[in-house]
């Protein structure tokens, strides 16, 4: 077990634990970002497709005897365009082919496995992961890669945001909607190939999914959800690094354990949650306190954010005609015109 | 010099511009033919109404027009151009287009007034930020929809009618010259349905913004619309909606 003055020390002295440090960095910010995108495309199930293929690739090349990484990015991306094609053309239902798929690439995986005779502690590295003994080659990809995906997500943010809000507004408005979406997918393709070594096959894709998940709670506002989700990813993945040496856990497990964590606090104290739920807001007119789940239909100022309602030249709450008003509302009036 | 000019204003009055030109446009899926030889004018100013039963090819039409379904015959000329393949940029800013109203997730992360950005994307272009002009052409848009004071409210939380009029201001950032619609009211109740109808008419009317809007609802299209459209396959019928022809072809169709 390592203590706390430890890991400052091995980061400050050591490479491979700056290494680790800018590798935890890196993926936390990328997987962030492109996360918010999957999971709002509602992509999540293909990208978990992609990550299984992901380790299939590996294991071929543990018994071939070649660097994994090659194999793992020219499976990833095969992947990816298949699932997209699949997608595209709508040749069965999504659910379906995800389950076939994903299940013959983890016995093609198994298969390679077994077929390698000498036990090779690689399987484990990819299948459960090691941030602390990140390659200098896999390192230098990464950065590289995540940089690419990065950067083309954000320039492309405008176009990813109008695709997921309606992607037929999207064609009409000249967004080369298939293009995207399979680039979309080999971008994924790619941010989980290069993070294998470092999270694991089996976790990669929490990396992706959960800090946008947990970003989505807080913010209806794109550029903070990203900036939200990116964040959570760098707390969650440093923050992970940090205990995994402290406790000596695994450092992928580790990881994907804390992001949840702050998922499952994001969810339980969300705004949004709240606010269809719990919220009582007083009426700046009416200076009554309602409650209930949509905004004031009439008067912008109205501080009053719940049971749709309007207001008539006094100021006095007239509500909808099926609405039950609650206990602490007093003065009101029902919609007449609405009840003949 | 001055009188050419007024002879000009002159003939465009008496003869409007003709924006929208198919000529015997026919579209099929696979085998199954969904458009039969349609020929149609649409004029700068028009507000017409589309009819037809299900299935009869009313959305095919409008994404013909929109260059999203490609014909297997005709010709098809928008703002005076002849269109093969993809549309130029120029004449799609000028055409936008609200589909059929699907509700979305209800936390979806957009205020009102980002739904209306993504109107001018296509005009802002890729790689790049929106500008302060763009963002003042947003609010243009939510005031003549009358949204203005919704704009920092996130989409998922208004009513279906509200959420069509933000709709309705996200086309009309690009400053289009021809609105399509597809079915925009068929989500709202009656009271909802005159408030967005009387902004298209209002749009029409004030703004000269062509509008072709597919409706079931004929009570609706007799008192908005100038002209209307019956199709089912082959163009059934084009005239006003208020001659008593429409009524028996419209008696004939539905039967």
């Amino acid at each position: 077990m390592g203590s706390f003055l430890d890991f400052f020390y091995a980061l400050a002295n050591y490479s491979w634990m700056q290494r680790a440090f800018y590798t935890a960095l890196i993926v936390g910010i990328v997987g962030g970002i492109i996360g918010v995108f999957i999971l709002l495309k509602g992509m999540v199930f293909l990208g978990q497709a992609i990550a299984h293929t992901a380790f299939a690739g590996a294991a071929l090349a543990i018994l071939l005897g070649i660097e994994p990484l090659y194999i793992i990015i020219v499976f990833g991306v095969i992947a990816a365009l298949g699932v997209g094609y699949v997608n595209e053309k709508k040749v069965m239902k999504e659910d379906i082919i995800i389950g076939v798929i994903f299940t013959f690439f983890m016995a093609l995986a198994i298969i390679f496995i077994t077929l390698n005779k000498k036990y090779s502690t690689d399987v484990n590295a990819i299948l459960f992961g090691n941030i602390l003994l990140v390659s200098k080659l896999n390192f230098i990809v990464l950065l590289i890669t995540l940089g690419i995906v990065g950067i083309l997500i954000l320039g492309l943010k405008k176009e990813y945001y109008l695709i997921t809000f309606n992607s037929e507004i999207a064609t009409v408005s000249g967004v080369p909607v298939k293009l995207l979406d399979y680039l979309l997918l080999v971008l994924l393709a790619l941010t989980i190939d290069v993070s294998l070594k470092a999270i694991g096959a089996i976790l990669v894709f929490a990396m992706i999914v959960t800090p946008a998940a947990a970003a989505y709670q807080w913010t209806f506002k794109i550029n903070k959800m990203l900036l939200l989700s990116s964040i959570i990813g760098v707390i969650s993945s440093i923050g992970g690094l940090f205990l995994s040496y402290l406790l000596n856990l695994s450092s992928g497990a580790t990881i994907v354990s804390l992001s949840t964590l702050i998922f499952l606090f994001s969810f339980l104290v969300s705004p949004k949650r709240i606010k269809t739920g719990f919220t009582t807001a007083e009426c700046k007119f009416c200076r009554h306190v309602i409650n209930g789940e949509s905004y004031c239909l009439d008067e912008p100022e109205c501080r009053a954010l719940d049971i749709p309602h309007y207001h008539d030249d006094k100021g006095i709450i007239i509500l909808k005609k099926d609405i039950r008003p609650l206990s602490t509302l007093t003065r009101h009036k029902h919609d007449k015109k609405e009840e003949k | 010099m001055q009188l050419k000019q007024e002879s000009n204003k002159i003939l465009s009055k008496d003869h409007p511009e003709v924006i929208v030109c198919l000529k015997d446009v026919s579209v099929a899926y696979g085998k199954n033919i969904a458009l039969y030889k349609i020929n149609l004018d649409i004029e700068k100013g028009d507000f017409i109404g589309i009819v037809g039963p299900n299935g009869s090819g009313k959305t095919t039409l409008l994404k013909t027009v929109l260059g999203l379904i490609k014909p297997i015959q005709g010709n098809i000329n928008l703002f005076n151009q002849q269109i093969s393949g993809k549309i130029p940029r120029e004449i799609k800013n000028k055409i936008s287009y609200i589909p059929q109203f699907t509700p979305f997730d209800k936390n979806f992360p957009a205020l009102v007034e980002d739904v209306v950005m993504m109107g001018r994307y296509s005009k802002i272009g890729m790689f790049r930020m929106p500008n302060k002009e763009d963002k003042e052409k947003v609010k243009q848009s939510l005031k003549l929809v009358k949204m203005d004071n919704m704009a920092h409210r996130p989409i998922g939380h208004l009513s279906g009618g509200q959420q069509q009029k933000v709709m309705i201001a996200q086309a009309l950032a690009t400053s289009p010259s021809i609105l399509l619609l597809d079915e925009p009211t068929s989500a709202l109740d009656f009271k909802m349905t005159k408030n967005v109808m009387d902004i298209l008419k209002q749009l029409n009317e004030r703004y000269g913004i062509t509008i072709v809007t597919i409706h079931h609802n004929l009570r609706i299209i007799k008192s908005y619309t100038k002209r209307v459209i019956a199709i089912n396959k082959t163009l059934v019928y084009d005239g006003s909606p208020n001659d008593a022809l429409f009524d028996e072809i419209i008696e004939e169709m539905y039967i």
